[in-house]
């Protein structure tokens, strides 16, 4: 390539998982759906879960996911990693392991050369070749902006399913990655953003949930998810909905970037965070003391985020332990189950 | 004289650039600026409101109208400018390695030591983070004579990361009654990240 390294973000509306549809036209679209009834469907689009889960027999069952986006980074290559890990995760956020999987391309033949295009898979396949996941396949079509992104098969045992729900009173709850990609990537299109930070967003959200999930598979929990474009609260909400349980959350933990705080004051928060407030929004009540960038944070829709583990109350610092020990540096311990009030994230 | 700009059309974080690309060339002591969206709305509020406006919102149809005024028009902060005031107080870290402050007498240095932990909070916001390693990790386990002095600093928003490997090596990991568990990777980048860092 000739001159300036192309700049990605500059040719997109969204931005990765910011790019999400708003989640409540989502569920007007999706609401009242007369749905097929099959007895092997354990996990289906009603639970609205991080993938389907579909069982073959006693002992496997089949996991499937889908997830692609515009470009939240100028770098074709990073920007293929980040989406693989990105579609990968939410088989991991089911207890799962990936197995297969197809690339999902739209690219604007007209306006970008085919090198990007290259990139681009290059990166996935990057990401695919340490989850150990083989591609078997793809479909690209020509459209005015570029997307990218994989569907995922993998298997899980029917037993060992993490599902959103099954919360138990006094479980600790692990964010494994920090908050504030979506700020993050709002200052990296405006042109902010740093080689120094960029580089550190590019890393955490390329990073595969691939340890973390093989580090908690030797805990006993129940209910685990991953945080992205919904925002930590949105996601959060998602488990505590008909749950008969709430959730405490101390804003003071949360992992974050340090630099997306002062970019929030500054207005550059995606668009995506407000929708998630908006749709969201009733589920939570903020201490008075909690500053505004701090409800930023738990609002800003995630680009390949950390899993969110709810983990008996006894084994949360072992885990914790275990995490850090296997290179998960973010890991920590954000709040905790609670019995009531119910359906309520309270964030203190 | 206000400066009018049409934002219509354009998402996020685009009118915000634009507002900020205009402070910083006509510097002007208002400012109107039509946005077809609430986040770039709130958005540009939020940014003129850090740049020292008095800000109101008006809604027009399906559009909004964001107004700012400040009294004597004022030179938009440099990013560096802004990056030492999101600062705004010094991170001072603690390294703490033993139970016992100096060396000597066990006694009084176990004394030292709870004196000193009690002392600490006359730092007052400047102490950002307390790190136990090594013996210093058993002043933050159950039946510690220091933990509810610990536990008060956790209160106030000190954060006290205690090393997972030394709890592990002396088996007091379900033993732990305050702050985090971390690694080397963390107590690293707190060095480097924190303003000073006192080694006990």
């Amino acid at each position: 390539m000739t001159g300036e390294p192309i700049r990605l973000t500059q040719t997109v509306k969204g931005a990765g998982c910011a790019a999400k549809l708003a989640p409540g036209d989502l569920d007007r679209a999706l609401c009242g759906l007369d749905l097929p009834v099959d007895d092997n469907l354990l996990v289906g689009l009603e639970r609205a879960d991080d993938a389907g889960v579909y069982r073959v027999s006693d002992d496997l069952a089949l996991v499937q996911t889908l997830d692609f986006f515009p470009p939240m980074v100028d770098d074709p290559y990073a920007f293929g990693r980040i989406a693989a890990a990105n579609a990968l995760s939410d088989i991991y956020a089911m207890g799962g392991t990936p197995k297969t999987a197809m690339n999902i391309v739209a690219f604007p033949a007209k306006t970008m050369d085919i090198s990007v295009l290259r990139a681009v898979i290059e990166g996935g396949l990057a990401t695919m070749r340490e989850a150990g996941v083989v591609l078997v396949g793809g479909h690209t079509i020509d459209d005015p902006e570029l997307k990218y992104g994989l569907s995922v098969t993998g298997y899980v045992h029917p037993a060992k399913i993490l599902t959103k729900k099954q919360l138990r009173t006094g479980d600790k709850l692990i964010l494994t990655k920090p908050l504030g990609t979506g700020i993050v990537c709002t200052a990296i299109k405006a042109g902010l953003a740093g080689t120094e930070v960029t580089e550190r967003v590019i890393g955490n959200m390329a990073t595969l949930n691939r340890v973390t999930a093989e580090v908690m598979a030797d805990f006993s929990l129940n209910a685990c998810t991953d945080i992205t474009g919904f925002g930590l609260l949105g996601h959060l909400a998602e488990m505590v909905v008909d749950s008969g349980h709430g959730m405490r959350i101390d804003s003071a933990t949360l992992p974050h970037y340090p630099e997306a705080l002062e970019w929030a004051a500054m207005g550059l928060i995606p668009a995506g965070a407000y929708n998630n407030k908006k749709f969201r929004g009733n589920f939570v009540t903020f201490v008075e003391s909690v500053v505004q960038t701090r409800r930023d944070l738990c609002f800003d829709p995630q680009t390949s985020g950390g899993l969110l583990i709810a983990v008996a109350a006894g084994e949360a610092d072992s885990l914790l332990f275990a995490l850090k020990a296997g290179g998960v540096a973010a890991a920590t311990i954000i709040g905790e189950v609670v019995a009531e009030p119910q359906e309520m994230i309270l964030v203190a | 004289m206000t400066v009018e700009i049409n934002c219509r059309g354009q998402a996020c974080p685009a009118p915000v650039m634009q507002v900020r690309d205009i402070l910083a060339v006509e510097n002007p002591a208002a400012i109107a600026v039509l946005v077809d969206n609430e986040a770039a709305s709130e958005n540009v509020s939020r940014f003129l409101t850090h740049q020292g406006f008095q800000v109101s919102v008006e809604a027009m149809g399906n559009d909004f109208k964001v107004s700012g005024g400040r009294d004597a028009a004022c030179e938009v902060m440099k990013d560096t400018e802004l990056a030492a005031l999101a600062g705004g107080v010094k991170k001072i870290l603690v390294v703490i390695g033993t139970d016992r402050l100096g060396h000597g007498d066990d006694g009084l240095g176990a004394g030292l030591m709870l004196n000193f932990l009690k002392t600490l909070k006359e730092m007052g916001p400047d102490l950002w983070r307390l790190v136990m390693v090594n013996n210093g990790v058993k002043l933050a386990v159950q039946g510690a004579e220091s933990l509810p002095v610990l536990q008060e600093l956790a209160a106030v928003g000190v954060s006290i990361l205690v090393c997972g490997t030394c709890l592990n090596h002396f088996h007091l990991l379900d033993r732990k009654e305050v702050g985090e568990i971390t690694n080397m990777l963390d107590i690293v980048t707190g060095m480097q990240v924190a303003d000073s860092v006192i080694n006990i």
